[in-house]
């Protein structure tokens, strides 16, 4: 705690709060910040739904326009906020951008139009049911008015960090993209649940595309995960950081998006893919 | 679809991007490279919200004095620390259980009050104040004015992360001026406080505390201190820096130390990855 005595003549002018004076980095005072009062979850109801996009939007008429169909059905009983990765088209922006020696944080800053154009894809062909693609700068703050008035909207699935990324353990490509922005929403706003819809039935021990025997992992843990050490993931690696750091949200599903139905049932609360927890 | 993008246009690694995953990190070896400067003779200088601003027109004026004075030398994107109005916003907010999302968002709020007050004491010399959506100006306002303000909450709003322990946002305006400095490839990185630098405890509560005149990350680690002078964010985030491997903590309250700051003098702590 302040010590008074130690700085008797203490010049800042303050205000009487629990955090007066204090050090926000103060091991102690953080540590006191836990459990005061139960999180208030400000959507429970709403589910996040990531639509993939190099394994679902960039195939087009393959596959988006099935899913779209279920997402009419599914509407009329949820309240979704969807969200879109940006797909080939981030890649090959990175790799310009890369080439170019450009930091990470510009890096994600250009990431964002690339997921941002693919939700108005998806918006486009939701808009009958008059959920559309919401400009960024005002998604987060008017969210719940937005989805009070509509069954769903959209937003690009990036987290605002832009030129705040974080430069990543390896390389350069922005470690936070529109996975982890899907779930620091639903964390946030205490959403219902998370399904990330990719081109896979959802976790293997290897990489499937490239392992025809690869195994399915149907459900696991965080620790678990991190000991398997495998080598690719079909989600942005950072979700495994923000679920060991869970409160509200302490879970997501992956799941194959070219089974569309696959949608329905994980929203219906059924195991339909791999579910990542935390420990 | 995929195959649009997949053609002699891309190069190795645009071909590796498209058609791998972006968690192998052999992947992500191939994107290490030489990264530009963007900004390398700007310093971003962060002045303390608590530590400081809180301090009114004794602390202010005297800093901005020098801020002013450093112009025709140094190019300086400046930002600001929330303080005791942000300890007053967690506070109600921890009370009420609100997520540290939310809390992100007060915090920024407070920030930004603190960026408006000094922007207008500064106004009369042409400085502006920019909101992240105006930072493809800075360029042009460091190179015409030779300064800038900026609020020093990272814009992560609601998608701040959780701490791992707490609830109050581990990314505040300690690491939103160091993410400044090290995407632009900044030429410094000074926190102007209210101490002499960093100490083994916190000097305004513990008289016995020693004064560290420079360290590096993983010694500072290593000493597993209760309290630090800089968010312990910073120092994850300058272990994985390209550019900005080191950071400076000054006192803002001795007149002289800024300028001898700027002009890469030994004062304060140096904090280097090093």
């Amino acid at each position: 705690m302040y010590d008074e005595t130690a700085n008797p003549t203490d010049a800042r002018h303050h205000l009487a709060s629990m955090l007066m004076r204090e050090s926000l980095i103060d091991k102690e005072v953080v540590a006191g910040t836990d459990g005061r009062a139960t999180l208030v979850r400000m959507l429970p109801e709403a589910h996040v739904v990531k639509i993939g996009g190099r394994s679902i939007v960039d195939r087009g008429a393959a596959a988006l326009p099935a899913i779209v169909s279920v997402l009419g059905e599914v509407l009329k009983t949820h309240k979704l906020i969807l969200s879109t990765g940006g797909g080939v088209r981030s890649r090959h922006v990175f790799s310009i951008g890369i080439d170019l020696g450009l930091p990470t944080g510009v890096l994600a800053q250009l990431a964002i139009a690339d997921a941002l154009g693919n939700a108005h894809i998806l918006g486009a062909l939701l808009s009958p049911l008059g959920v559309v693609a919401i400009p960024p700068e005002m998604f987060g703050h008017l969210l719940p008015l937005f989805l009070h008035s509509a069954p769903g909207v959209i937003f690009n699935g990036d987290p605002p960090y832009s030129l705040w990324e974080h430069p990543p353990e390896i390389g350069r490509i922005p470690p936070h993209r529109t996975d982890a922005g899907s779930y620091l929403v639903a964390e946030c706003f205490g959403c219902a649940s998370v399904i990330l819809v990719k081109d896979v039935d959802g976790l293997y021990d290897a990489d499937p595309k490239t392992h025809p025997d690869a195994q399915l992992i149907p459900k696991i843990g965080v620790a678990e995960l991190r000991a398997k050490n495998l080598e690719t993931l079909p989600f942005d690696e950072v979700l495994l950081d923000l679920l060991e750091r869970s409160r509200l949200v302490k879970s997501f599903q992956v799941i194959n998006g070219l089974h569309p139905e696959r949608l329905a049932q994980a929203l219906a609360g059924e195991h339909v893919g791999t579910i990542v927890h935390a420990d | 679809m995929t195959e649009a993008l997949s053609g002699d246009l891309l190069t190795e690694l645009g071909r590796n991007l498209v058609a791998g995953s972006l968690s192998d990190r052999d992947l992500m070896r191939q994107t290490i490279g030489p990264v530009e400067r963007i900004l390398p003779e700007a310093n971003v200088v962060k002045i303390g919200g608590q530590s400081m601003i809180d301090r009114g027109r004794a602390a202010v004026f005297p800093i901005l004095e020098e801020v002013v004075a450093n112009l025709p030398r140094h190019r300086m994107i400046i930002g600001t620390g929330a303080g005791t109005r942000a300890r007053h916003a967690y506070s109600v907010a921890l009370d009420l259980g609100l997520p540290t999302g939310v809390m992100s968002v007060l915090g920024t709020f407070v920030s930004m009050q603190n960026a408006r007050m000094i922007h207008y004491l500064l106004a009369r010399h042409g400085i502006p104040f920019i909101e992240p959506a105006q930072f493809p100006q800075l360029p042009l306002f460091l190179a015409e004015r030779r300064a800038a303000v900026f609020f020093g909450m990272p814009p992560y709003t609601f998608w701040q992360q959780n701490p791992a322990i707490g609830r109050i946002p581990p990314h505040r305006t300690d690491t939103g001026a160091y993410l400044v400095s090290e995407v632009f490839g900044a030429r410094s990185m000074i926190y102007v406080k209210d101490e002499d630098g960093l100490y083994t405890a916190d000097p305004k509560k513990d008289r016995n505390a020693k004064f560290i005149p420079k360290i590096t990350v993983a010694e500072l680690k290593g000493l597993d201190l209760g309290d630090l002078v800089v968010e312990r964010a910073v120092l994850d985030l300058m272990e994985r820096a390209v550019h900005q491997t080191s950071i400076r903590v000054i006192n803002g309250l001795v007149p002289g130390n800024l300028t001898r700051a700027l002009e890469g003098e030994d004062v304060g702590t140096l904090i280097s990855v090093d």
